[in-house]
C-alpha cells in the first residue's frame, strides 16, 4: 500500500517539474504516453480491452462532468443521464436525417445538451438538496420516456447505423481508431476540468457548495454559478453522448439511459471521490474494470455495486481520491516535522 | 543474486505455467459464445438448456471428435452490455460462433459487430425485422421474424374478427416491431386503420384509462404487444374495465411465455397469438420435448423460446458437423467462414419448429430468416396449468413483408 | 357536442383509486421527511418488500388477507428500522445530524434501493407473481367495474392517515415524535429518547409503505421491479401535496393519479408517466411547499 502511495507522490513531483517548464507539457506527455495503448493492450491481452478503453474514456467524460456540478458545486443532480441521452440522440439524428458529418453533428449535440442543461439547472436556483434531486430525477426520466415513445427519436427500436466519423479517407470505425478520438476528447475534458476547477470559477463553485448564503455575502453570484455548473456538466454529458452514439456499432436505445446507468455514474464519482479533482477519472476507470472482471457473477453484480455505494458513503465519504489526499498530506506533514526536528538538532 | 535464488525459480515456473495455459487454451475445441438475457422469468432456463444440450453433445463424443467449449454471458436486454459481451466473446474467447441474443434491441447492434469481425451469429429469440434487413452475410435467424407473424395475425384477424383494432404497444424493440408490422399488415391486407394506438412503458402497471378509451371506441379486437408480465396485467385490466370477451384479445409473440397465462389467469382464456411452437403440438417430437423440459426445468407447456433455443443447438450441431474445421490459431478466420457457410447450407431442417427451417448463402432476409412457419395459438385455459390449442399453421411466402 | 361524461367519471375514478396508493407511499415519505429531514430514496423497495411479505404470509403461509397485511407491515417496519440503525444512523455520526448528511443520505438511499431490489431478486427471482385475493364480486358503478381491492385501498388510506394523525396529535408518544421532528437537540435536553423516536418514525413510515404494497398486489401482481416506478410517482405525490403534510400526501397522490389518467385520456396516451413528472417539476418550481405544506425550515 505504502509503495502505491509513494508512487503517487513521485508522479506528482515529476508533473510539477514538467509543468514548471510549460503549462501544457504534462498533458501533451500524458496524451503521447496513452496513444499507443491500443497496440499495447492488443499485444498483452486482446482487442476487447481496446473497446473497454473506449468505454472508459466516455465514462471519464461523464463522471468528470457530473463531479463538477455535484462534487464541486454541491448541486444534487440525478438527471445526468438525460443530458447524456440528449447529446447522443441529437448528434445521431442530425447525422442520420440531414446527413451532416460527425464534425457538425457532434458540436450541435453538445450544444443541445448544454441548452438542456440550462433547463435542468433552472430548478437548482430555487431548490436545494432532495427537492433538487427529485426535480432532476423527473427531468431525466422524462427525457428517456420521450425517446421511448417518439418514433423520430428511435422509440423502442432504437437508432441504427449511426455513421462513424471520418477525416478524409480515415474512418473512425474500428475501436483502435475510435480510441484516438475519445482519448483526445477525454484529455481535453480533463484538462478543461482542471482549468475550471483551479480557477476563480472553481472556487466560486466550492463556495456555493459550502454555504450559499456566505457565498452570496462575499459577492458570488450564486444563481450564475449554479447555472454555469449545470451547463458545463451538460456540455460534458453531451460530448459523451455524441461519442457514444457514433461509436461502432452506432446504435442507441432508450434503455441505455435508465436510472441504472445514473446510479452507475453516481457510484463512479462516489468511489473516485466526490469533489476531488481526480474523482471522476479514478472512479470511471475502477468501476468499469471491476464491472468487467465480475461479469460472470452477473447474478450478484448489482448487489455488489449497491453495497459498495452504501459502504463508501458511510465509511469512506471522500472516496479513493480523498484517501490519497489524506495520505499525501500526512506524508508531507511527517516530512515537514522531520525537517523541523533535523533543523533543530 | 544466484539464478538458483528461489524467487527466480518461482518466476520461471510461473512463466512456463502461463505459457502452457496460453497454448492449451487454443487447442482443438470448438468455441461457442452465448449472450442472452438471463434475468427474466425463464431467461436462465433457456440459457441453461443451451448449455445442457452442449454438454450432452460433448458427452456423446463431441463434433467429429472435437469438444464444444461454451461461454454463457448475460446481457440484461441492454444493447451496450450485449455489444460488450459480443466483443469479449469474439476477441477474448475467440469464439468460432456466437449465439445471441434474446432481445431485439441487443441483437440489432451485435449484427454489425459480427459482420465486421467475420463471426457467424445465430439468433435464438429476436424477432425484429431489421435484424436481417441489414444485409449482413454472417447472421442467421432461427425464430420466426415479426413480419411473418404480422401477416398471419392480420389475415386471421381481418377474416374472423374484424377490422377495428386497438393497439397497446410496450416500449421494447420486439413489441414495437410487432405493433408496427401488424398495423401495416392490417392496412395493406384489409385497408384498416388502427382504432386506437397507445405506447406504454415496459413495466407499465395501470392500463385502466387505456381500456376505458378502447371500450368507448367500440373495437373488434385489442392487440397487446408487450413482454409477458405487462401483457398479463393489461389482459386482466381489460376485463376489469368491462370489455366483453367477444372483443378478442390478440397477443404479440411474447404471449407464448408462461407468465402470461399464469398471471392473467382467466383473462388469458381466448387470447390468441402467433408463435413458432405450440406446446399443444401433437407431433411425437413435440410431446417428447415437452416432457424433457418438464423433467429437467420444471416448466409445463414450454413456449417457443424453449423450442427455438433447442432447434438452434441442433442446427448448430448439424452445421458444425458438416464444416471442415482446422481448429488452430492461424485458421480462426477460415474456420468461422466455414461454419457460416455450413449454416447457410442447412436446408429443410425439421425439428420442433412448426415448419422446415432453411437458410441460404445470400445476405438477404429471404435467406437469413430460416423459419417461415407461424402457428396461431389460443389459450383455452389460464392459470398455472394453462392449456392451448392450435388454430392454424401457416407457412408464409419467402418474400412476405419485404 | 355530446361529451362522454361516463368516461370522464371513469377516468376520475381510476385516478383516485390509483392515487390513494401513491398517497399511502407518499405518507411514509412525508413522515420520514418531516421527522428526519431526509428524502428516503429506497422507500419504493420497502413498498416492494411489503408486497412480497404480504404474498408470502398470505399464500405460502396461508394467513387470511388482513392478518397478512398486518404481518407484512410489521416485518417491513422491522426491516426499515434495521436499515436505519445499521446504515443511515452512521451517516450522521460525523455530526450535524441528518440534515447535514444531505447528499450522502441521497446517495446512500440510491445504493440501498439497489441493494434491496437485488436481495429481493435473489430471494424471489425475476418472475412476477400473481396475488389473488378473494374479496367477492367487484362493485358495479354504471358500466364501470371496480374490483373491491381498489375500494379497500382507499378505505385503508384514509384509516392510516387518520390513525397517524391521531397518534401524532393525541398521544404522548406522538408528542415525543413531533418534538424530535421539530428540534432533535432540544428534544434530547427534554429527556426524550431521540434515537428510539427516530427508529419509530422510520418503522412507521416503512410499515405504511408495506401496506400499500400488500393492497396493490391483487391489482397489479408482485414483481421485484415494482418499487422504482412507484417511488417516482409517490415523490410526485408528496411534493404536490406538500412535503411534511400528512393529509397533503394523500391529496397529492389523488391529484397525481387524476392528472396522469386525464392526461392519458385527453392529451396523449403515450406520455402517461410524463404527466406525473411534469406536475412534480411544475409544483417544485412554482410552489415548492405544495398544496398543504409548510415552507421547509432547516432543522438540526
Amino acid at each position: 500500500m505504502t509503495a502505491i502511495y509513494s508512487i503517487f507522490g513521485r508522479i506528482s513531483e515529476t508533473i510539477e517539474k514538467l509543468a514548471a517548464i510549460h503549462r501544457l507539457l504534462p498533458w501533451i506527455l500524458a496524451f503521447a504516453l496513452l496513444l499507443p495503448l491500443p497496440q499495447i493492450l492488443s499485444a498483452l491481452f486482446n482487442d476487447y480491452y481496446i473497446y473497454l478503453a473506449n468505454k472508459i474514456c466516455i465514462f471519464i467524460l461523464l463522471s468528470v462532468g457530473l463531479n463538477i456540478v455535484k462534487g464541486f458545486c454541491g448541486q444534487v443532480t440525478v438527471g445526468h443521464v438525460g443530458l447524456y441521452a440528449i447529446g447522443a440522440v441529437s448528434s445521431a439524428l442530425i447525422s442520420l436525417h440531414f446527413g451532416w458529418s460527425f464534425w457538425l453533428a457532434f458540436p450541435i449535440g453538445i450544444l443541445a445538451a448544454g441548452l438542456a442543461g440550462i433547463v435542468v439547472g433552472l430548478p437548482s436556483v430555487r431548490l436545494e438538496g432532495a427537492y433538487l434531486a427529485l426535480a432532476t430525477l423527473g427531468l431525466g426520466e422524462s427525457v428517456r420516456i420521450m425517446i421511448a415513445v417518439t418514433p423520430l427519436f428511435g422509440s423502442s427500436t432504437g437508432l441504427l447505423s449511426i455513421p462513424a466519423p471520418t477525416i478524409g479517407s480515415f474512418t473512425f470505425d474500428s475501436y483502435t481508431n475510435y480510441y484516438y478520438l475519445v482519448l483526445a476528447a477525454a484529455m481535453i475534458g480533463i484538462y478543461l476540468s482542471f482549468s475550471i476547477l483551479r480557477s476563480a470559477t472553481g472556487r466560486a463553485f466550492m463556495a456555493v457548495r459550502e454555504d450559499t448564503v456566505a457565498a452570496a455575502v462575499h459577492g458570488v453570484n450564486v444563481t450564475k454559478y449554479k447555472l454555469l455548473a449545470f451547463v458545463i456538466s451538460a456540455l460534458y454529458a453531451g460530448a459523451a453522448g455524441g461519442l457514444f452514439a457514433h461509436m461502432p456499432p452506432g446504435y442507441i436505445h432508450h434503455n441505455n439511459f435508465t436510472i441504472i446507468e445514473m446510479v452507475t455514474l453516481l457510484l463512479m464519482i462516489v468511489l473516485g471521490g466526490i469533489g476531488h479533482i481526480w474523482g471522476g477519472i479514478i472512479g470511471a476507470i475502477i468501476v468499469t474494470i471491476i464491472y468487467d472482471q465480475t461479469l460472470e457473477f452477473y447474478f450478484y453484480q448489482p448487489l455488489l455495486f449497491g453495497l459498495t455505494m452504501v459502504l463508501i458513503v458511510i465509511f469512506m465519504p471522500r472516496g479513493i481520491g480523498g484517501m490519497i489526499d489524506r495520505y499525501l498530506a500526512t506524508k508531507k506533514f511527517i516530512a515537514s516535522q522531520e525537517e523541523k526536528s533535523n533543523a533543530a538538532s | 543474486m544466484s539464478i538458483f535464488n528461489k524467487n527466480f525459480i518461482a518466476a520461471g515456473m510461473a512463466g512456463v505455467f502461463v505459457a502452457g495455459m496460453a497454448a492449451s487454451a487454443m487447442s482443438a475445441d470448438i468455441r461457442v459464445g452465448i449472450t442472452m438475457r438471463m434475468i427474466s422469468e425463464n431467461g436462465q432456463r433457456y440459457g441453461q438448456m443451451v448449455m445442457d444440450e452442449i454438454d450432452m453433445i460433448n458427452e456423446s463424443g463431441g463434433i467429429n471428435g472435437n469438444m464444444l467449449k461454451a461461454t454463457l454471458m448475460n446481457d440484461e436486454c441492454k444493447s451496450d452490455k450485449g455489444v460488450a459481451n459480443a466483443i469479449k466473446l469474439i476477441n477474448q474467447q475467440k469464439v468460432h460462433i456466437l449465439i445471441g441474443s434474446t432481445c431485439s434491441s441487443v441483437s440489432l447492434p451485435i449484427v454489425d459487430i459480427t459482420e465486421k469481425a467475420g463471426v457467424p451469429q445465430i439468433i435464438p429469440h429476436s424477432t425484429n425485422d431489421k435484424i436481417t434487413k441489414k444485409g449482413s452475410a454472417w447472421v442467421f435467424r432461427v425464430p420466426v421474424s415479426g413480419r411473418y407473424y404480422a401477416g398471419v395475425n392480420a389475415k386471421y384477424v381481418g377474416e374472423n374478427i374484424g377490422k377495428k383494432i386497438a393497439y397497446l404497444c410496450a416500449a421494447d424493440a420486439a413489441s414495437q416491431n410487432d405493433c408496427d408490422a401488424m398495423q401495416s399488415q392490417m392496412k395493406s391486407q384489409h385497408g384498416a386503420d388502427p382504432a386506437y394506438v397507445a405506447q406504454v412503458q415496459e413495466k407499465e402497471v395501470d392500463f385502466r384509462t387505456h381500456m376505458q378509451k378502447i371500450k368507448s371506441a367500440g373495437v373488434d379486437g385489442i392487440m397487446i404487444a408487450a413482454l409477458a408480465e405487462t401483457m398479463a396485467r393489461a389482459l386482466t385490466q381489460s376485463y376489469e374495465a368491462g370489455i366483453p370477451a367477444s372483443v378478442r384479445r390478440i397477443g404479440s409473440s411474447s404471449a407464448s411465455n408462461s407468465p402470461v397465462p399464469s398471471i392473467a389467469g382467466d383473462a388469458a382464456k381466448g387470447v390468441f397469438f402467433a408463435a413458432a411452437y405450440a406446446a399443444a403440438d401433437s407431433r411425437p417430437i413435440a410431446r417428447l420435448f415437452n416432457e424433457m423440459v418438464k423433467k429437467r426445468y420444471g416448466v409445463n407447456s414450454p413456449d417457443h423460446d424453449f423450442s427455438q433455443a433447442y432447434d438452434l443447438v441442433r442446427i448448430t450441431e448439424i452445421a458444425l458437423k458438416n464444416a471442415d474445421l482446422k481448429l488452430d490459431d492461424e485458421n480462426l478466420a477460415a474456420d468461422r467462414t466455414a461454419i457460416r457457410d455450413a449454416i447457410a447450407n442447412v436446408k429443410d431442417y425439421n425439428g420442433l419448429a412448426s415448419g422446415p427451417i432453411s437458410f441460404c448463402a445470400a445476405a438477404t432476409p429471404q435467406c437469413r430468416d430460416g423459419n417461415r412457419t407461424a402457428v396461431l395459438i389460443a389459450y383455452t385455459k389460464g392459470g398455472k396449468d394453462y392449456k392451448t390449442e392450435v388454430l392454424a399453421r401457416v407457412t408464409m411466402p419467402i418474400d412476405f413483408g419485404l | 357536442m355530446d361529451f362522454d361524461f361516463s368516461s370522464l367519471f371513469a377516468f376520475l375514478l381510476f385516478g383516485v383509486t390509483i392515487g390513494v396508493v401513491y398517497g399511502i407511499v407518499a405518507l411514509g415519505i412525508s413522515l420520514i421527511y418531516s421527522g428526519l429531514d431526509i428524502v428516503h430514496f429506497a422507500h419504493g423497495e420497502i413498498y416492494m418488500f411489503g408486497a412480497f411479505f404480504g404474498l408470502v404470509f398470505s399464500h405460502t403461509m396461508g394467513f387470511p388477507y388482513p392478518v397478512a397485511l398486518l404481518l407484512a407491515m410489521v416485518c417491513a417496519a422491522v426491516l426499515g428500522m434495521g436499515i436505519e440503525r445499521v446504515f443511515y444512523r452512521r451517516l450522521t455520526k460525523g455530526g450535524g445530524g441528518y440534515t447535514v448528511a444531505g447528499m450522502g443520505m441521497i446517495i446512500c438511499g440510491f445504493g440501498m434501493s439497489i441493494v434491496l431490489m437485488n436481495i429481493a431478486f435473489l430471494i424471489w427471482g425475476a418472475a412476477a407473481e400473481p396475488f389473488p385475493v378473494d374479496l367477492g364480486m367487484p362493485f358495479q358503478l354504471g358500466d364501470i367495474t371496480l374490483p373491491k381491492s381498489y375500494a379497500l385501498t382507499a378505505v385503508v388510506a384514509v384509516l392510516l392517515m387518520a390513525a397517524l394523525h391521531y397518534f401524532l396529535k393525541k398521544t404522548k408518544l406522538g408528542l415525543a415524535v413531533r418534538a424530535v421532528a421539530a428540534n432533535k437537540d432540544i428534544a434530547y435536553l427534554m429527556g426524550i429518547n431521540v434515537p428510539m423516536m427516530i427508529s419509530l418514525i422510520f418503522g412507521l413510515a416503512c410499515g405504511i409503505a408495506a401496506a400499500a404494497g400488500v393492497l396493490i398486489g391483487p391489482m397489479q401482481s408482485v414483481q421485484v421491479e415494482m418499487g422504482y416506478l412507484m417511488l417516482l410517482k409517490a415523490f410526485a405525490a408528496a411534493v404536490v401535496g406538500g412535503f411534511g403534510s400528512l393529509p397533503g400526501a394523500i391529496a397529492g397522490g389523488i391529484v397525481v393519479g387524476i392528472a396522469e389518467n386525464l392526461g392519458a385520456a385527453y392529451i396523449s396516451p403515450n406520455h402517461k408517466d410524463i404527466y406525473a413528472f411534469l406536475l412534480l417539476i411544475l409544483v417544485l418550481m412554482i410552489k415548492p411547499s405544495g398544496l398543504f405544506g409548510i415552507v421547509a425550515r432547516v432543522k438540526a
